[in-house]
């Protein structure tokens, strides 16, 4: 009996492997190993891993592409730090309003290297804010957004997103003072919002204080929909950034492109060293602290946020009464909509700054504006800035 | 019967569409499976009811016209799985109308007000938020006044009433 080959007229696009009666001819490494293979070709006739690689470390690099251009790859790295260190902590750390503290304290001060680990993911995620915000100006000063990397830098804001949300549920865990306090008052940002801004606090904390529901509902965040939603979305990023190959200097360089290995990958190298290791210093140098267990009675602890939302606390500041949601929704909304629509916002066919000064303008403004309020929280911590009581065991 | 390529193509694509329907549906229905039930179970929070109890604070011969005292209690509350003792705290407040029992959250974003006896207003460490001492709006960004809480006394006690 002869089977038909199917030939669809619209999509005449399937490839030669997939009809039926066409086997497919035996590639080079198959014709010479196919009796006896090398465990590395065995290997790769079952993952074709040897072309990915070869693809990969021979990815061309315009001239001028250096320095600037190390930045993910060390953002990646970090994350998987991220991973790692997290990981390890989740075997140790109880997500209870009674065990949270406690086992944060186990974790700190007797669990073997628990210190640096736990230093490591804390000024982790600080190292990294840090590092995306200057790949991101990297890239937006170099206007790499635009066409063709329009989804590069939305899958990328995106990310910038999910980071920003790690840090506000994670924040939250140790269930100390300083996280329960800056718990408080960030969830109540939500609750600013005309209309529908008490149904989001109640559906951010779990209720309608923060509680041990908000602690169980930030963990979760925080260990399974975050980073199974950043996997996916860091995946995609590679993609796109393989896909579309790396953008030059704004203006071309003279010169062929050099493939990524080596000079690229050791460049990027050096950045991790460089990079892990002010991680390592600041993990041992500036070892993570605990304060007192979470106690939502007293009046005298001044909440504070994470430093990288110091600009939005000083923001609240000036903001006049009755303008809160000026400050909590509509600026960094705005914000938010014009990195998103940045590859539209921004029409001019040249990478140049110089042909696109309305942006670079619009991009420094909101650079300098968080800046300064940023700079003007780390400047004026309150003086009567008090530790909390550390007699009261509060959440029994 | 000959056999006709071209009728055999035409059922294909008809067969594809057919069942691209049918598996685009039941695909429907396997997000409707999971997705209703979590979105129900993670939206849960918004369906509870809070009830009114009252707390009883201070004996009411503590506290004299003009004074305002921060006064610390404890109030059996559920969350979640387990019923917790949970702590509050409430400034009392005499004045010739009677007392009256306000709530130290901050109306701008929730910080905890401090009283300061001796010019006699709240301030809030976190933007500046400043009241005067029967919790009305002196100055800085918070919206609203304090929130005060229903309060009574009985058998020489202050009760304050609160949601749980
Ligand atoms: C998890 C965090 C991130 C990782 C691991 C990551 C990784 C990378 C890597 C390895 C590259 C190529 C090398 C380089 O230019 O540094 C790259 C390029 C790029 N990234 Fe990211 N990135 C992250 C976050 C972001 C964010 C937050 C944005 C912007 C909002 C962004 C936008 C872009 C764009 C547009 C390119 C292409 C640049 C070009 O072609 O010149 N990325 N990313
Ligand atoms: S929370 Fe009190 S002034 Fe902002």
């Amino acid at each position: 009996m002869s089977r038909k080959t199917y030939e669809p007229k619209e999509a005449p696009t399937l490839s030669p492997e997939v009809r039926v009666d066409q086997p497919r001819e035996a590639s080079k490494a198959e014709r010479v190993e196919i009796d006896r293979p090398s465990f590395k070709d065995w290997m790769d006739l079952r993952l074709g891993w040897y072309g990915f690689v070869r693809k990969n470390l021979d990815e061309p690099m315009p001239p001028g592409v250096g320095w600037w251009q190390t930045l993910g790859n060390l953002l990646m790295t970090l994350l998987i730090f991220q991973f790692v260190t997290g990981f390890a902590l989740a075997m140790f750390y109880t997500p209870s309003a009674e065990g949270a503290h406690a086992s944060v304290k186990h974790i700190t001060y007797e669990v073997g290297a628990g210190t640096f680990v736990r230093g490591l993911h804390v000024w982790g995620s600080t190292v990294i804010v840090i590092v995306t915000a200057l790949h991101l100006l990297r890239v937006f000063f170099w206007g790499s957004y635009k066409k063709p990397r329009e989804l590069t830098w939305i899958v990328g804001v995106i990310i910038f997103q999910i980071i920003l949300g790690f840090s506000f549920t994670g924040y939250l865990l140790p269930w100390d003072q300083k996280a329960y306090w800056a718990t408080v008052v960030g969830t109540r940002i939500a609750a600013t919002i005309p209309v529908v801004g008490h149904m989001m606090l109640v559906l951010i904390r779990g209720g309608e204080e923060v509680g041990a529901l908000t602690l169980t509902r930030f963990f979760s965040l925080h260990v399974m929909l975050l980073p199974a939603s950043l996997l996916v979305v860091a995946g995609l990023h590679m993609f796109l950034v393989r896909k579309h190959h790396i953008a030059g200097p704004v203006v071309p360089q003279k010169g062929k492109p050099v493939p990524f290995y080596p000079d690229q990958l050791f460049k990027d190298a050096i950045v991790l060293v460089v990079g892990v290791g002010l991680l390592v210093y600041l993990a041992v140098g500036l070892p993570p602290s605990l304060e007192a267990i979470a106690d939502p009675t007293g009046t005298d602890f001044s909440p504070r946020p994470e430093w990288y939302f110091l600009g939005l606390y000083e923001l609240l500041k000036i903001m006049p009464t009755g303008f809160e949601v000026v400050a909590t929704a509509i600026i960094p909304g705005l914000i938010t909509i014009g990195m998103f629509a940045l590859p539209w916002l921004d029409r001019s066919k040249s990478r140049h700054p110089g042909k696109r000064q309305w942006v670079i303008m619009m991009g420094m403004a909101v650079i300098l504006l968080i800046g300064l309020l940023t700079l003007k929280g780390l400047l004026d911590t309150p003086p009567e800035h008090k530790k909390a009581p550390t007699n009261v065991e509060a959440m029994r | 019967m000959p056999h006709n390529e071209e009728q055999d193509a035409e059922a294909l694509m008809s067969r594809r569409k057919m069942m691209g329907v049918v598996v685009g549906v039941i695909n429907l229905g396997l997000i409707a499976v999971v997705g209703l039930p979590v979105a129900e179970f993670v939206t849960s929070p918004l369906q509870t009811k809070r009830k009114k109890v009252w707390v009883e604070l201070m004996p009411d011969d503590q506290i004299a016209p003009g004074e305002v005292k921060e006064v610390n209690f404890s109030m059996k509350i559920v969350d979640g799985y387990h019923e917790t003792e949970r702590k509050y705290t409430v400034y009392v407040r005499r004045d010739e109308a009677g007392v009256m029992a306000i709530d130290p959250a901050c109306t701008h974003l929730g910080c905890r007000v401090r009283y300061q006896t001796d010019k006699h207003r709240f301030v809030c460490p976190c933007h500046g938020g400043v009241f005067n001492d029967d919790g009305t709006n002196k100055s800085g960004p918070p919206p609203k006044p304090l929130e005060r809480h229903p309060v009574k006394v009985e058998n020489g006690k202050i009760w304050v009433e609160r949601e749980v």
